[in-house]
């Protein structure tokens, strides 16, 4: 873990003797070393602080205790180690409150190995704090930088948007009601996500959003056409349809030639001509035409919808992820008291004779991993059965 | 006259098509197609006086496919004009329903194949009606197109009648699984003045020529292969139910003697 150590002492002998073993000590730490609360001030406003080793004495009336006060002003979760040669001095309770995990007597065996021993000592204690502190200030910096770049994506995809469907409705009935002489047409848009979601948009010739009230698709005019590969004429729709539901534009119409267009997948569109007083042949390859050219147009610009959409939903399951891994570590992690109950009933099933059940079980659970997924996740598997017992090991205090 | 023109002789539209025990009773047929609206149908055949099977049924979803249950309706109505034209052949014919479309409106050959072989080992179906084309670029893949046709060899040897519709007037594409002639019905669009009425005249690969016009629906009336192909599968199951236990090369025999007569008699 790299460590920030800040240590103030007035002292240049002690302060230095500090600086110099911190530094030999093997451990990764950043260490500052000052001699007053003013300069140790100075340093916790640039960079936070994990870890302060204070002398209880500063000098000009000032002490340890006090420059912690100011000190966590800065790092709320910074730890102290008093350094005092009169430690009875100390406040216990009150230093405790502000962050003073240990204390060191200058005048009682300070030597290297103690004062290393409890600087190590804090610092396991407040890595997984820090580490915790660490990611969550990485998740809340990626949360920030997309946040502050979505709205540029979403700019940049409408901007980018090649044909604006209406303008696609629009040219593509311009080219059809010219070339087969109807006076009036639909385009109807049927969308089915894949977890069952329909959405239905009609528009008319001039790209305007016509009204599609909700109904069942399946009983439509629309719907009649997609099972059919070639356009569809009727020239005697006034008589009316047995079973078949019709949008408001479609009613008291006298004549119909409707196209399919193969959009993909989950998109269904239908094109509709009407009231031309009789559709010929010709209408109909001219519509088959205008189906295959239009298919192609909104594929593309479906296309890049689909590559949008993508991309937000990407950014925001990414955002959702963060914001998960952030509230899984706000939650407390166990207490001490938890890990000791934990290995306390470790120890009470430690050598249990497994029976036969259990590991018939276990065996059983392999076998059917073996033949669904093959070796390599049995060897998997066996990986993470090491890997539990050398961690509940560690719990029990048995870990070679 | 050879010995096979004699016997054929006996087997005249008028004994085959027209007996009165010609209802399609006991001839299980599966329509794979976008559903069928079952309350419609049944709604309207009551209407005439005809008491009809009830019509089973699944669907399909995914890719993978999934099987679904079958819920009484169709996904779009192509499927119940279909099943409407079989009925109106052979209205005791006992229909089996495979919206192999969804709702999505799309279908992929391995839906068509899981509903094929759902029909065969489920339903034990004696006819299949395929008023549908796989065109032909999505069946570039030689595993695809090998698997179409397997289970196709497959239903013709199970003694399984398959009728698929034709490519309609597409000049270029061609569409399967129509194209696998040889152990298949394949069937085009003709008019005629009984929808009994057929013919057998051999174009491009295709076999057959049935009625084109269907009776029920918004575009029932436009001549299209995807109504040609029920009125000689309702034809087939027709004659089934005076001969359940025909083999497809049997029965085309049949329906190509009939054909001709058919000609003859018309000319």
């Amino acid at each position: 873990m790299n460590a920030t150590v800040l240590v103030v002492d007035d002292e240049d002998s002690v302060r230095r003797t500090f600086h110099d073993w911190l530094l030999g000590s093997g451990l990764d730490l950043r260490v500052f070393a000052v001699a007053d609360a003013e300069a140790a001030l100075r340093i916790a406003n640039d960079n936070p602080i994990d870890l302060a080793v204070l002398d209880w004495n500063l000098g000009s009336g000032s002490d340890g205790l006090r420059l912690l006060e100011d000190l966590v002003v800065f790092t709320p979760e910074i730890v102290a180690i008093l350094v005092t040669g009169f430690a009875h001095q100390a406040t216990p309770l009150d230093a405790l409150r502000m962050g003073v995990r240990d204390y060191l007597d200058k005048n009682q065996n300070l030597t290297r190995e103690t004062f290393l021993a409890a600087v190590r000592k804090q610092l396991d204690r407040i890595a997984p704090a820090k580490r915790q502190r660490e990611l969550n200030a990485r998740v809340a910096a990626f949360r920030e930088s997309v946040e502050n770049v979505l709205p540029i994506v979403r700019a940049s995809a409408a901007l980018n948007d090649p044909v604006p469907l209406p303008d696609a409705v629009r040219s593509l009935f311009q080219f059809l009601l010219r070339g087969t002489g109807a006076p009036d047409g639909a385009l109807i848009v049927r969308h089915v996500a894949p977890d069952g979601t329909e959405t239905l948009a009609a528009y008319a010739p001039d790209g305007r959003k016509l009204p599609a009230p909700a109904t069942a698709f399946a009983r439509t005019l629309a719907a009649s056409v997609i099972g059919h590969d070639e356009p569809c004429l009727m020239n005697d729709f006034a008589s009316g349809v047995e079973g078949l539901e019709l949008f408001p534009f479609e009613e008291n119409r006298k004549t119909v030639l409707a196209a399919r267009m193969p959009v993909g997948a989950g998109v269904q569109v239908v094109l509709e001509m009407f009231d031309k007083p009789a559709f010929t042949e010709d209408d109909r390859r001219t519509a088959a035409v205008a189906a295959e050219l239009g298919a192609e147009l909104l594929r593309q610009g479906l296309a890049q919808r689909q590559t949008h959409r993508l991309l937000f939903d990407a950014v925001e399951s990414a955002l959702a992820a963060s914001q998960a891994v952030t509230s899984a570590l706000a939650s407390p992690a166990p207490t001490e008291a938890a890990m000791e109950r934990l290995k306390t009933g470790l120890d009470a099933t430690a050598n249990a004779v497994v029976d036969s059940a259990t590991g018939l079980e276990l065996l059983e659970a392999v076998r059917r991993l073996a033949l669904r997924h093959g070796p390599d996740a049995v060897r998997h598997c066996a990986r993470q059965i090491d890997e539990l017992r050398e961690l509940l090991d560690r719990i029990v205090g048995t870990a070679p | 006259m050879s010995a096979l023109d004699e016997m054929l002789a006996l087997a005249t539209p008028e004994r085959l098509l027209r007996d009165p025990r010609a209802t399609g009773e006991g001839v299980a047929v599966a329509v794979l197609d976008s559903g069928i609206e079952r309350t419609q149908l049944e709604e309207r055949y009551a209407k005439a006086g005809l008491a009809i099977h009830p019509i089973d049924g699944i669907g399909f979803r995914g890719p993978k496919p999934d099987i679904v249950p079958y819920d009484g309706h169709q996904s779009s109505p192509h499927g119940t004009t279909v099943a409407d034209i079989i009925l109106s052949v052979a209205p005791r014919a006992k229909l089996y329903s495979a919206d192999i479309f969804g709702p999505q409106g799309t279908c992929e050959v391995e839906t068509v194949v899981a509903a094929l072989r759902y029909a065969l080992d489920v339903w034990k179906v004696k006819v299949v009606n395929l008023s549908l084309g796989v065109p032909e670029p999505r069946l570039q893949q030689l595993p695809k197109r090998q698997q179409l046709f397997r289970a196709i060899e497959e239903a013709y040897f199970r003694d399984v009648l398959v009728f698929a519709a034709a490519n309609n007037d597409h000049p270029i594409t061609r569409s399967y699984p129509a194209e696998f002639a040889a152990p298949l019905f394949s069937v085009d669009k003709g008019l005629f003045a009984d929808p009994l009425e057929f013919a057998y005249q051999l174009r491009d690969r295709v076999e057959f020529q049935a009625h084109g016009r269907g009776y029920l629906g918004p575009f029932a009336r436009e001549p299209a292969t995807s109504w040609a192909t029920p009125h000689l599968a309702g034809i087939a199951a027709r004659i089934l139910s005076l001969r359940p236990d025909l083999k497809p090369f049997e029965m085309k025999t049949i329906l190509y003697w009939l054909g001709r007569a058919e000609a003859r008699k018309s000319s």
